[in-house]
């Protein structure tokens, strides 16, 4: 259990218009683990998000995720990375074009895996999330809360080693944000990774969880 | 298999979705073919036209008066020499009387029984490689060269008139292929980014779960490949109606054969491949 899924060593990474985003930055993250990173606005939570997906490159310090460098150049690795990674919030929107089932089903898609794979698997995420009546509607049809599920369903139904999390109840009603709790908590328990971001510290505990912030540029 | 499954959905879908569009860009590349289509045929027939009254060209040599008739073989074999001839007939003074006769429908050497003005002369077939003004300005040359041969002629205003109105035929082709192959393909682009406007949000999504640029361009690169062929049929299938419903048997028209137009159906499929990729290339950077 001590493989690392994401490794960060002496980050630097400006904004290109000269505004310094991250000045040192080391992370790692072992595989089963959590790691829960709270940071005000503005203070690079994204950008942390960017680096590991391979859609920003470090001007120096290394990112290594899944034992892969991710530096420009290198789309076919990207790709790879991208496939074991499910995403929630933030940059991870959902297909507009596509319904809610295609939307949950895309990352089996992309892994090529077989039809029959992709169809147990998306009817049981429209299952456990409840969504399985509106799989033929649109996003734009769906409140935030039921936009908030597809997003954890899509997150989740290739088995993606890494879950991030940007913002974990961000619009969520009550009853829905213990749901997603539940949820988080079985992920952590289950030995995949996690990482989640959110600007203020979250008021439940995470089994298998490291705690960080991101301050002037660094994590403390 | 589910990413064929995608692949195959997701062009359905755009299909599906976008009617007119799909319409119009078929119908439009469809007048285009047809166009170039029409411009082929007419090319093909006057090329044939062409080759057919080229083998009519023959070189006369004509034979002075003061060669033997015992000397005339001695010449023949000289003119056999000479790189392009294919063949070589002999017309004698009598043939010549017999050949103005049939010309003009009377024989105006009546009074001349002892005496026939007429040349002999050499009617000389030339071969197809050299049937062109150089050449057979080389091989009148060195005919009138020979000893015997007093004068040489043959269609030559005729010939280079010929081969001036093939190279303009030949330009023009050209410049109509390259210019109707441009418009086919800003046409198709233009039509594949009309499709994927709405969808280009979703690429940058699908980017970030993992979908590589091939995966997502897999199906405009369909799209622009059926549109494109179908287009191109549909050009052939108008021509071939027409055929059927005009008489125009005189002018003897070339019309491509059945392997010619699948080749041309294919290469008109993989250009709209091109341009299918080329229509979403932008959207996927």
């Amino acid at each position: 259990m001590d493989e690392y899924i994401v490794e960060m060593g002496n980050i630097y990474l400006d904004s290109g218009k000269g505004e310094e985003i991250f000045r040192n930055l080391n992370f790692s993250l072992k595989s089963g683990r959590t790691a829960i990173i709270t940071g005000g606005s503005g203070s690079g939570k994204t950008s942390f998000v960017e680096l590991i997906v391979g859609r920003k490159f470090v001007k120096s310090g290394s990112v290594e995720v899944f034992g892969e460098n991710i530096i420009s150049g290198r789309k076919r690795i990207i790709n790879k990375v991208r496939r074991l990674i499910g995403g929630v919030g933030g940059i991870f929107e959902l297909i507009p074009s596509f319904t809610i089932s295609q939307n949950i089903a895309f990352p089996v898609i992309v892994t090529a895996k077989s039809n029959k794979y992709r169809y147990e698997r998306t009817l049981k995420m429209l299952t456990e999330f409840s969504l399985i009546n509106r799989a033929g509607d649109y996003p734009s049809d769906l409140t935030r809360v039921q936009k908030a599920l597809v997003q954890y369903a899509r997150a989740s139904v290739a088995n993606q080693p890494l879950i991030i999390i940007d913002e974990p109840s961000a619009g969520l009603d009550h009853s829905t944000s213990e749901r997603i709790f539940k949820y988080l908590q079985d992920v952590s328990m289950s030995g995949l990774s996690m990482i989640i971001l959110c600007s203020e510290k979250i008021s439940y505990e995470l089994p298998n969880s490291d705690y960080y912030e991101i301050k002037n540029g660094t994590l403390e | 298999m589910s990413r064929i499954n995608h692949i195959l959905r997701e062009l359905g879908r755009s299909l599906y979705r976008n009617p007119g569009t799909v319409l119009g860009a078929v119908l439009s590349l469809a007048m285009l073919f047809l166009l170039f289509d029409l411009y082929w045929i007419t090319s093909e027939t006057s090329n044939r036209l062409y080759s057919d009254l080229l083998s009519d060209i023959r070189i006369e040599a004509f034979v002075n008066d003061g060669v033997d008739d015992i000397e005339i073989p001695m010449v023949t074999e000289k003119i056999s020499k000479i790189k392009g001839i294919f063949a070589i007939g002999y017309i004698s003074k009598d043939s010549a009387r017999l050949v103005l006769q049939h010309m003009l429908g009377t024989d105006l050497l009546v009074d001349y029984n002892n005496k026939n003005p007429l040349p002999r002369s050499f009617v000389l077939e030339v071969d197809k490689k050299f049937l062109n003004s150089t050449d057979m300005d080389m091989i009148s040359k060195e005919v009138a060269s020979l000893p015997g041969i007093f004068d040489v002629k043959y269609s030559r205003e005729w010939l280079v008139k010929a081969e001036q109105m093939k190279s303009v035929i030949i330009e023009v082709g050209l410049a109509l292929g390259i210019l109707i192959l441009l418009t086919a393909l800003i046409s198709l682009i233009n039509n594949i980014r009309l499709m994927t406007r709405a969808r280009a949000v979703g690429f940058q999504q699908m980017r970030l779960l993992g979908a590589s640029k091939i995966f997502l361009a897999f199906p405009f690169l369909l799209e622009g490949f059926f549109i494109s062929g179908f287009a191109a049929l549909i050009g052939w299938v108008s021509i071939f109606y027409g055929k059927e419903h005009v008489s125009l048997t005189q002018l003897n028209i070339v019309y491509p054969n059945l392997e010619e137009m699948v080749i041309y159906c294919v290469v008109a499929a993989v250009l709209g491949a091109i341009s299918g990729y080329l229509g979403i290339r932008r959207l996927l950077k």
